[in-house]
């Protein structure tokens, strides 16, 4: 019994709608009949005028279209609810039955239009409220932010108790998504101690030229790993807290990046001019190496063209490798996915620096794609705003 | 004998890092945290320290930032297994000497330390090698290691850039022939050589095709070069 007053003096929706319609039909009546009546108030309305702002008695039976005008005469109570409609014949259209009939029917029709219209909105205020919430929910996660709360005493009863449910859905994911970072932080942590002591171990071993060899590949191997460990963090940081754009060129990062490569004895040719472009410096400079890197993999060598497109820049990066079959150059994107016909696991390669250069050129506005090339080899095309 | 604390909670990369200077001549001491460190710092001197930044019973950076207080002239070495720009820069501007990331060429940890002496034993007269150096509108970002031009256009630097570019900026208006030049850009790790030949004369050609307008590296004709801006910090 309680719960039930408790409920009834709730803000609820049901109790939004009861209200609405009520003082809809009820306001809709009255201002009807003062407007087909020619403002004089009802006969039992009369007797006492109603105090000024509360909504009229709802036992007010329609008056008889016919009817005399009100005794008393002139109208001396409080003014009518509502404002006085404009255009409304005062007193001398009261009692002539066709015009005033519809006046009345009308007038009623567009006063509950009006509360209609009003009343769906202040009924879906709240849930438009929760709605806006759960759109900026995805956004703020993926920064990495703390989702804002909805407030929890505002709105109906039933957008409250959605507003608990949803924000401790919040909560938990955003625990969630954190406990994420942790885990690619501390694997990250986790892997590269051990990688320490092996990177120890191999300098400190005295080896035969055979042996030589060995130690060699596992030092390779370990920079790989490193390499990968690196790539991850930054697109899981990239996706945390996007990197800010700034004005770069990107030719000079090409030919930097083709010139360390070439201290390391590889193969890679740059042309173009010095060319502009607002890029994110870290993620384009992740992108551009793991397409190189795939070059020297699948190629040994690479030829990469940078110029202006209209507004964007353009890097193409050519190899002369086995290339991909047709229906998998969308798949390669994806991460794991792997040519294994014509790239052997033994070439290395994780299969993710594909999905994660993609992942981040789409997440600063550009394009990145791969044909075959008419001559054999494979054409990396990467295009990027230039502002 | 240069005496060198090492500080990093995992015990097999202490002895490993610890045999490992022993052959450079190094008498090192080796402690597993924070608690260790301060112990070992009253009882003897030392010159040098390498300094892991997640401690079981303190951060690394917190350390770092107490260690510039209550032993400002011992240099310090970070390694760190977190190896993004964020922390290198955090552990530089609470003054760490170096940053070095896990997993390490050890040749390059060996360079490095006797880098970080070098410096301390020219009594820290020498410029600090951390911060931001300006020369002709040119800004370069020594922990980013960046390049900007005087219009803000980054410019993006290979390392043997960056490493020419530095030798310059910390020695300006000097005559550096080509054998210095050699010495002061080598990469730590590498083998030297013809590569690095190669790498310095490319870089340097570059580097003038980078920084463009008027003549920032002289040619000096049988000397070497000389960096004739003038450097601010």
């Amino acid at each position: 019994m309680r719960t039930m007053i408790k409920h009834l003096w709730s803000d609820t929706l049901a109790k939004r709608l009861f209200i609405l319609m009520w003082v809809a039909l009820v306001g809709s009546h009255l201002v009807a009949y003062t407007v087909a009546h020619g403002g004089s108030p009802p006969a039992n309305g009369a007797a006492g005028a109603p105090p000024p702002g509360l909504p009229p008695l709802p036992s007010l039976p329609p008056m008889d279209l016919g009817g005399e005008p009100g005794p008393g005469g002139p109208p001396m109570g409080a003014p009518p609810p509502g404002p006085p409609p404009d255009g409304a014949p005062g007193g001398s259209a009261g009692g002539s039955g066709g015009p005033t009939l519809w006046l009345d029917y009308l007038t009623r029709a567009f006063v509950i239009a009006l509360f209609a219209a009003f009343g769906a909105r202040w009924l879906a205020r709240p849930m438009r409220r929760l709605s806006a919430a759960s759109r900026d929910l995805g956004e703020t996660l993926a920064r990495g932010a703390v989702p804002a709360e909805i407030d929890e005493a505002q709105g109906t009863v039933e957008v409250r108790q959605t507003a608990v449910v949803f924000n401790d859905m919040a909560r938990r994911l955003h625990r969630q998504f954190d406990a994420r970072g942790l885990v690619m932080a501390s694997l990250s942590h986790d892997l590269r101690t051990p990688m320490t002591r092996l990177r120890m171990r191999l300098e400190m071993r005295e080896d035969d030229a055979a042996g030589e060899r060995v130690t060699q590949r596992c030092i390779a191997d370990l920079r790989e790993m490193d390499a990968l460990i690196d790539g991850l963090l930054d697109a899981l940081r990239d996706e945390r807290a996007p990197e800010p754009r700034q004005p770069l060129d990107v030719h000079a990062l090409v030919q930097a990046l083709a010139d360390d490569l070439a201290e390391q004895g590889h193969l890679i040719g740059v042309s173009g001019e010095p060319i502009v472009a607002s890029a994110a410096p870290v993620a384009l400079r992740r992108v551009l190496s793991n397409l190189l890197g795939n070059a020297l993999r699948y190629a040994g060598q690479a030829q990469v063209e940078v110029r202006a497109d209209g507004a964007s820049v353009v890097v193409v990066i050519d190899d002369t490798g086995p290339g991909i079959p047709a229906d998998q150059l969308e798949a390669v994107f994806e991460p794991f996915v792997r040519v294994e016909t014509s790239r052997h696991r033994s070439s290395g390669g994780t299969g993710l620096g594909l999905h994660i250069a993609r992942e981040l050129t789409q997440r600063h506005g550009g394009q990145l794609t791969l044909a075959n090339r008419a001559e054999g080899g494979l054409r990396a095309t990467l295009r990027l705003p230039r502002d | 004998m240069p005496r060198c604390l090492i500080v990093d909670d995992d015990a097999e990369i202490r002895a490993l890092v610890a045999d490992y200077l022993h052959r450079f001549g190094f008498s090192v001491l080796a402690v597993g945290d924070a608690a260790g460190l301060r112990v070992a710092l009253q009882r003897e001197p030392f010159e040098v320290l390498l300094l892991d930044l997640m401690l079981p019973d303190a951060s690394g950076l917190e350390l770092c930032r107490w260690l510039r207080k209550a032993h400002p002239m011992l240099p310090v070495l970070m390694l760190t297994a977190q190896g993004d720009p964020i922390s290198r820069v955090l552990g530089l501007e609470l003054g760490a000497d170096d940053y070095i990331a896990k997993p390490f060429e050890p040749r390059e940890l060996v360079a490095r330390i006797n880098a970080v002496l070098r410096r301390a034993g020219a009594a820290r007269t020498t410029p600090a090698t951390t911060g931001s150096v300006r020369f002709a509108g040119w800004l370069l970002d020594d922990t980013l290691r960046q390049l900007s031009s005087p219009d803000g256009v980054l410019v993006p630097l290979s390392n043997a850039e960056y490493r020419l570019l530095k030798a310059f900026t910390d020695h300006p208006g000097q005559v550096l022939g080509r054998e210095r030049l050699l010495e002061l850009t080598r990469s730590p790790g590498s083998a030297g050589g013809d590569t690095a030949d190669r790498a310095i004369d490319l870089a340097v050609s570059r580097l003038r095709q980078k920084l463009g307008q008027g003549e920032l590296i002289r040619t000096l004709r049988g000397s070497g070069y000389q960096f004739t801006a003038e450097v601010s910090r």
